[in-house]
């Protein structure tokens, strides 16, 4: 069964989400504190967690940066604000999905149920190595490489260069990517895609700024090319 | 009669004032030159008759004159025609018979008493002057008939000219009516200007301050007005936005807490069960409703327009809702307009909920793009609505009569609100028809740029 953590202040919404997702079938350990979860995530390693931007202490974002330096596990922000100074700046952070509150409990969980598909990662056939210039991605190993360096990416940045890597060349709408993705059908946040492509960038590409590989197709997308 | 406007007014109030003044000087020129000339000319004749007068007595002095003889002799000029009356009876230059008619005989008497006269006469139907003087010695009345034509041709000519000038001053005045109309009134177009720009959304929309301080008067004004205006709507916004963002966290556990009860409504007694299904209902309501508040506080900020495959969002979404590829119809080029894709959705997505809550679900979703416009039609087979209704079920919180008469208030009473502000973001509109063969025909029409 899934471990889920939840970080969140208010004790109602704790309570009632922890209620509601023990429903859905996960095993709920919630704390009120960026510290107390972050010291629970330590000791007891959560397979998805959910917080909240605004707490006291340690807030959301600093609670997220502290979480990806521990590892990659999938991270989704529940918070009421909803600007997009919020959201990227969650997501810059290392949130691997942004929801507004109020959220429905079956909205919420299709969101993790498709963060857990991932994190389980694509499976596939024969193992193979793709080429991109200097990267080098094996998507059955999980493993990306930087000429001779490895390249450490969380499973949603993985995730997105594997489909990416999938229809080399080919460019894949905002659309798209948050279909295969992030399971989103329609009305996905082209800022998760936007925000997900620089991090990447950042981890793959010598020149972030000026990419060779993972280019913006202007009004169309994204591509990933040698 | 439709009113004159301010500007044609004032011209021709420059127009009438320019005539009037033009035709008091113009007469007053023409009386005061007629006049003068006039005075001059006759006061020459008179002295020239004084002078033939000398003459013919001398003439008339000798034994059986021969008056005819006299009379030619006179060196009158072209204009001056001798005549002489003596005992009753007229004599004249053989060239010259007939004018003596011309002669009043009031002036006649006059002379013959002895006295001296003028008279202005008409001869031939031309004006003429006659000076009589008496030449007593000789027992004779001596007349110089002048026709006054040529002076009277000066006085047309003056006459034209004058009226000429005064036909150009009157227009002159009507230019100068229309500049200075327009110069006078062209801070208010620029007022104008920024109203309509506010009026179709651009609430940032000033008039450029004017270097004259009675406009500048103006334009401040407007300005500060606008800027008022702005900041009550502005914090109404806010509050609006407020107030939702303070429910979000109540709903969050209000929508968890219903799961829990939902997911075993079957183990509940039915009362309870349907006490349940309420309470799930209604939070589901209240979710979108504080959703669209959100969005409506802020959909009067400029939209985000990208290059959006509308046509590809437009399919995706008619799907996910259950119509068949028939009932979506793609016509265009099918180029990318930029639109708020965020916008776009919820413009679709609305309607349809629209058409699924008064209409009986949509029958049919077109998409039409080119380069300049995209346009959006929703269509369902419900009961339309009546023309009178078709601007007001875009109000907030309106639901159209019918809807209430069919007990229709689920929904948020703003769904179509939110359309209208979305489409106005765009600077689009968005408009309600009736659906060939019965039913609403909602058209959406944006345009595919900025400013185009």
């Amino acid at each position: 069964m899934a471990r889920l953590l939840i970080v969140e202040d208010d004790d109602r919404i704790r309570l009632s989400l922890k209620m509601a997702l023990e429903d859905e079938g996960y095993t709920v350990k919630d704390v009120p504190t960026a510290e107390e979860g972050l010291a629970d995530h330590a000791a007891n390693p959560a397979d998805l967690v959910l917080v909240d931007l605004m707490l006291p202490g340690m807030d959301g974002f600093d609670c997220i940066r502290s979480l990806r330096k521990l590892g990659d596990v999938p991270i989704v922000v529940v918070s009421a604000r909803d600007d997009t100074h919020d959201v990227v700046a969650a997501l810059e952070a290392g949130a691997d999905d942004y929801v507004v509150k109020p959220v429905a409990v079956k909205e919420l969980s299709a969101r993790l149920r498709a963060l857990k598909r991932r994190a389980r990662g694509s499976g596939g056939d024969a193992p193979k190595t793709l080429r991109f210039g200097e990267i080098e991605l094996r998507p059955e190993a999980g493993e990306v490489q930087l000429g001779e360096d490895p390249v450490h990416l969380t499973r949603t940045e993985f995730r997105l260069l594997c489909e990416l890597a999938d229809q080399q060349g080919r460019v894949l709408s905002r659309q798209q990517l948050l279909d295969r993705v992030w399971g989103y059908e329609v009305f996905g946040d082209d800022r998760l895609v936007d925000v997900h492509v620089g991090r990447l960038r950042r981890k793959i590409e010598r020149d972030p700024a000026n990419p060779k590989h993972l280019l913006t197709v202007r009004g169309l997308g994204y591509k990933l090319q040698a | 009669m439709k009113r004159l406007g301010l500007r044609a007014r004032v011209t021709a109030v420059f127009a009438l004032g320019a005539l009037a003044l033009s035709t008091a000087l113009s007469s007053v020129a023409y009386q005061i030159t007629r006049q003068n000339l006039l005075t001059e000319r006759e006061r020459t004749l008179v002295r020239s008759a004084y002078f033939d007068a000398v003459i013919v007595r001398e003439g008339l002095r000798a034994e059986n004159p021969a008056i005819s003889e006299v009379l030619r002799g006179l060196d009158t000029g072209e204009t001056r025609r001798p005549v002489l009356r003596r005992e009753g009876q007229w004599f004249s230059r053989s060239a010259d018979t007939g004018i003596t008619d011309s002669i009043p005989v009031a002036l006649q008497r006059l002379v013959s008493e002895g006295t001296p006269g003028t008279q202005r006469v008409d001869l031939d139907g031309e004006p003429a002057f006659v000076v009589g003087v008496p030449l007593d010695e000789v027992d004779t009345g001596f007349y110089e008939v002048t026709t006054l034509a040529e002076l009277e041709r000066t006085f047309n000519v003056l006459a034209t000219v004058l009226g000429v000038a005064a036909l150009g001053t009157t227009l002159a005045g009507a230019a100068l009516g229309v500049y200075a109309s327009r110069r006078v009134l062209e801070p208010l177009t620029g007022v104008a200007r920024a109203a309509d720009e506010i009026a179709t959304g651009d609430i940032s929309a000033r008039v450029a301050r004017d270097t004259d301080p009675d406009l500048d008067r103006l334009a401040v004004a407007f300005n500060s007005m606008v800027d008022a205006v702005q900041a009550k709507a502005d914090a109404d916004r806010r509050f609006a936005g407020d107030v939702s963002h303070e429910l979000r966290s109540p709903l969050q556990t209000l929508s968890a807490a219903t799961s829990v009860l939902a997911r075993r409504r079957d183990s509940l007694e039915p009362r309870t069960a349907a006490a349940v299904d309420l309470l799930t209902e209604e939070v589901t309501r209240f979710e979108q409703l504080v959703s669209d508040l959100l969005v409506l506080s802020r959909s009067d900020l400029p939209a985000e327009r990208r290059p959006t495959d509308v046509v590809g969002l437009v399919r995706g979404i008619a799907r996910q809702r259950g119509l068949t590829e028939e009932q979506i119809e793609v016509t265009g080029d099918g180029s990318r307009p930029e639109v708020d894709q965020r916008r776009f959705e919820q413009i679709l997505v609305n309607l349809l909920d629209n058409a699924d809550r008064h209409g009986g679900g949509a029958v049919r979703v077109g998409i039409c793009t080119d380069p300049v416009l995209v346009r959006l039609e929703v269509d369902d087979e419900g009961p339309g609505v009546p023309p009178d209704e078709r601007e007001l079920v875009f109000d907030r919180f309106a639901r159209g009569r019918a809807a209430s008469a069919r007990g229709g208030t689920d929904g948020t009473g703003l769904g179509l609100a939110l359309v209208k502000q979305h489409a106005l973001a765009h600077r689009g509109s968005v408009q309600i028809a009736d659906r060939p063969g019965g039913g609403a025909r909602f058209v959406v029409e944006l345009p595919a740029r900025e400013g185009s």
